[in-house]
């Protein structure tokens, strides 16, 4: 079908003050988050201590064991559990496995280049890990098939797709939600024959002993205290804050990497406090399922 | 908004007339003229265009804003991050190098390239050419082109006060540099 | 196999997928299924419904993700960006990168860039160049990064790899001579199956795989494997390009609905 020729000219006003803006933002990026902040509101229009909106979706790929999709505004991951099968430890002879790991790869930003893992994955990954053993999500023991001879190992692999920012506090999600997505096949280890054979109709649900959540916070110019910063945020922090809670809204642990303060007040606390009403308030919508 | 949106490998209908010329985003193959991006064509005089507001590679004339990075003897090198008035996204930017001989057009023997940029200046600069398996060339040699936003030693953004010098507002001193012309004077 | 890796949180040195009991898994359709039989939930020559989305990632120039059923994959464009360590060149370069996530396959796979990753990015590669004016693009590269959540048949990923490919091109603004989209067959028994599944693949003599340009009638990319007659691959050829048409129609209908352009 050919279509025909359009006469009007071609770029509105409208069009050339984004252009302009952006042209600034790029520039001169500190300036133009100062701006914002000065007039108490972010960029995307958030108020400095407003998270943004989160959405779960579980139990899409069939290939997995379990598996989530979790958004947190922009910032999109997929998370797949993969159960194995191996032998325990000498030492742990009742306890499985659980091998978590967050993948930011080249599809998600300009910023990560193809390759290894990325340092920064390198260190989410080290966290996530550090809270899955602080919190204790599952116990080991119930990944144990036969003891001394065969555990589950799971494999809870994050990628993200679309990095806008606050990996870690949307990989948190979507691991725990696909752990919770999770069934594992029966499995019956047969002594004579050292195997351990899986039923092909009955699967378990893994019991999951604690569901944590985080809520990440940067701080800039040691002035404004910004919840979930974005992408464009992050570089220009100099300081950030992770709150990880349990279930009940317990503290799990809180991290601070970098000195800056927001002059007199405590800002651990400020933001254990804030992170303990937010996430009492979205953890029925994103554990929904 | 009746305007017909194309894909690209989509005929145009070229109306009976002298042919147009064949602008950004068409082309023609075996007779027929056919978008080869997502948009609308428009005639722009005699020339046929699909414009996308997209962030782009330069080519020469393109005019592009980046900032000085680094600084020798024969030349300054430029982090491009505007192409035509387009951003590129956060993270990307295109190598440009300003040589001596294309900073000014005048007395270009005598340019001293750490007396007209330093480190962190954001500069506009056209460029000439594709330049090497490196960097597109940059020249700076234009009353408009040159410095457009500089800092001070005393760390305060500076003013133009002519086409070689710039003031610190805070000092009151003034810091060399080859300073574009501001827009509107 | 040891994959131990410093970059990585590692598990035990070894570990072995599930063995699972004799017989087949529930919901095999083919479980019982013998040559000759036909096909299971489809006719032979329908494709499952493509599900395609523009523009989900923010942070590319453009994107598309894709699902066909089982299928599932997302591809970003980066670009063009100057391209680096590589001789100066008046014509761009395209380079294509495939990853499998772990969990997208039946068996677990390590995360590591291994033979089949390229070999899907080859094929995705060898659809979409002939459609791409890299001729515009002096000095530059563009990168096109595909993701594969879900790996339901290579066949699979190649053909919806392809289309996701071109589709977040146009959603990026880099000239093309037209859309590229692709389907592929399989001969089992006497019969072609279009976008047939693993399970399907696994029943088939050979199959073949085909990318075209539907607005210029061009075939920009044709791979085959196992054993067909030359009749047969021509068979295929056509009943694969004349799908080619109905997916063009709804990679358009994607396209034009997520346009930000007036």
């Amino acid at each position: 079908m050919a279509a025909a020729v359009a006469s009007s000219s071609t770029s509105t006003s409208q069009q050339t003050d984004t252009l302009k803006a952006a042209t600034f933002q790029r520039l001169h990026p500190r300036i133009y988050l100062e701006r914002f902040l000065a007039e108490s509101v972010r960029p995307d229009g958030r108020a400095l201590e407003q998270a943004r909106d989160i959405t779960v979706n579980v139990g899409s790929i069939t290939t997995a064991d379990g598996s989530s999709l979790v958004r947190l505004g922009d910032t999109t991951i997929v998370c797949g559990v993969k159960a194995e099968i191996a032998e325990p430890e000498l030492d742990s002879p009742n306890e499985g496995y659980i091998v978590p790991n967050l993948d930011l790869p080249a599809i998600c930003s300009p910023r990560f280049k193809p390759g290894p893992p990325s340092e920064e994955a390198q260190v989410l990954s080290d966290r996530l890990n550090e809270a899955f053993l602080a919190s204790k999500i599952i116990d080991l023991s119930s990944l144990c098939i036969h003891s001394g001879k065969a555990v589950w190992v799971l494999y809870v692999d994050a990628t993200c797709i679309n990095y806008d920012g606050n990996a870690f506090d949307a990989a948190l999600i979507a691991l725990v939600a696909a752990l919770r997505n999770t069934h594992l096949p029966k499995a019956t280890y047969d002594e004579d024959t050292g195997l351990t054979v899986c039923s092909r109709r009955e699967r378990i649900p893994l019991q999951i002993n604690a569901s944590p959540l985080s809520m990440s916070f940067g701080i800039f110019e040691s002035t404004h205290l910004l919840a979930d910063p974005t992408s464009f945020e992050e570089p220009l922090l100099d300081t950030t804050v992770t709150v990880v809670l349990t279930d009940k809204g317990e503290l799990v642990s809180a991290t601070q990497v970098g000195l800056g303060g927001t002059g007199s007040q405590d800002v651990l606390m400020s933001c254990i406090g804030i992170a303990k009403r937010r996430l009492a308030e979205v953890r029925p919508q994103i554990y929904r399922s | 908004m009746a305007v017909d949106r194309v894909l690209p490998g989509q005929p145009i209908l070229i109306p009976k007339g002298p042919a147009p010329l064949l602008g950004n985003g068409v082309y023609s193959r075996d007779g027929t003229v056919r978008a080869s991006l997502l948009g609308v064509p428009r005639n722009q005089g005699s020339t046929l265009t699909i414009t996308r507001i997209t962030p782009r590679a330069p080519v020469p004339n393109s005019i592009v804003l980046g900032s000085v990075t680094r600084l020798t003897p024969i030349q300054a090198m430029v982090a491009i991050t505007v192409v035509d008035g387009v951003p590129l996204p956060l993270g990307e930017e295109f190598t440009g190098v300003i040589r001596a001989q294309d900073v000014r057009s005048t007395e270009k023997d005598k340019v001293k390239i750490g007396d007209c940029f330093r480190g962190g200046d954001v500069v506009k600069g056209l460029v000439i050419s594709l330049g090497d398996a490196r960097s597109y060339y940059i020249t700076t040699a234009r009353n408009d082109l040159g410095v457009v936003f500089a800092t001070s030693e005393a760390g305060a953004t500076m003013e133009p006060v002519s086409w070689q010098e710039m003031r610190c507002p805070k000092t009151g001193r003034t810091e060399k540099r080859k300073c574009a012309k501001p827009e509107g004077v | 196999m040891s994959t131990f890796d410093r970059r990585r949180i590692n598990g035990p040195e070894e570990s072995y997928p599930p063995l699972f009991e004799d017989g087949h898994d529930v919901g095999d359709a083919y479980a019982n299924w013998k040559v000759g039989e036909p096909r299971q939930r489809r006719s032979a020559g329908d494709v499952r419904p493509i599900f395609m989305k523009p523009g989900l990632i923010n942070q590319a120039n453009g994107s598309a993700y894709v699902e066909t059923e089982k299928t599932k994959l997302v591809c970003a464009v980066y670009g063009p960006r100057q391209s680096r360590n590589t001789a100066y060149s008046e014509r761009g370069r395209l380079n294509v990168e495939v990853k499998f996530t772990p969990f997208s396959c039946t068996k677990r796979r390590a995360p590591i860039r291994d033979a089949e990753d390229r070999s899907v990015a080859v094929q995705i590669h060898q659809a979409i160049l002939p459609s791409v004016r890299l001729e515009l693009l002096p000095k530059s590269t563009v990168d096109v990064f595909i993701t594969i959540i879900e790996n339901d048949g290579l066949e699979s990923c190649y053909a919806s790899g392809a289309v996701a490919a071109s589709a977040a091109l146009a959603d990026a603004g880099i000239e093309m001579l037209g859309l590229v989209t692709s389907c592929s067959s399989s001969m089992v028994g006497k019969e072609i199956w279009l976008d047939p599944t693993e399970r399907e693949i696994s029943l088939a003599k050979g199959s073949l795989v085909l990318a075209c340009m539907p607005a210029l009638g061009i075939v920009t990319s044709v791979w085959q494997s196992g054993e067909v007659k030359p009749v047969e691959a021509i068979e295929c050829m056509e009943a694969c390009q004349e799908r080619c048409a109905d997916i063009h129609a709804i990679v358009s209908e994607a396209l034009l609905a997520n346009a930000k352009v007036i």
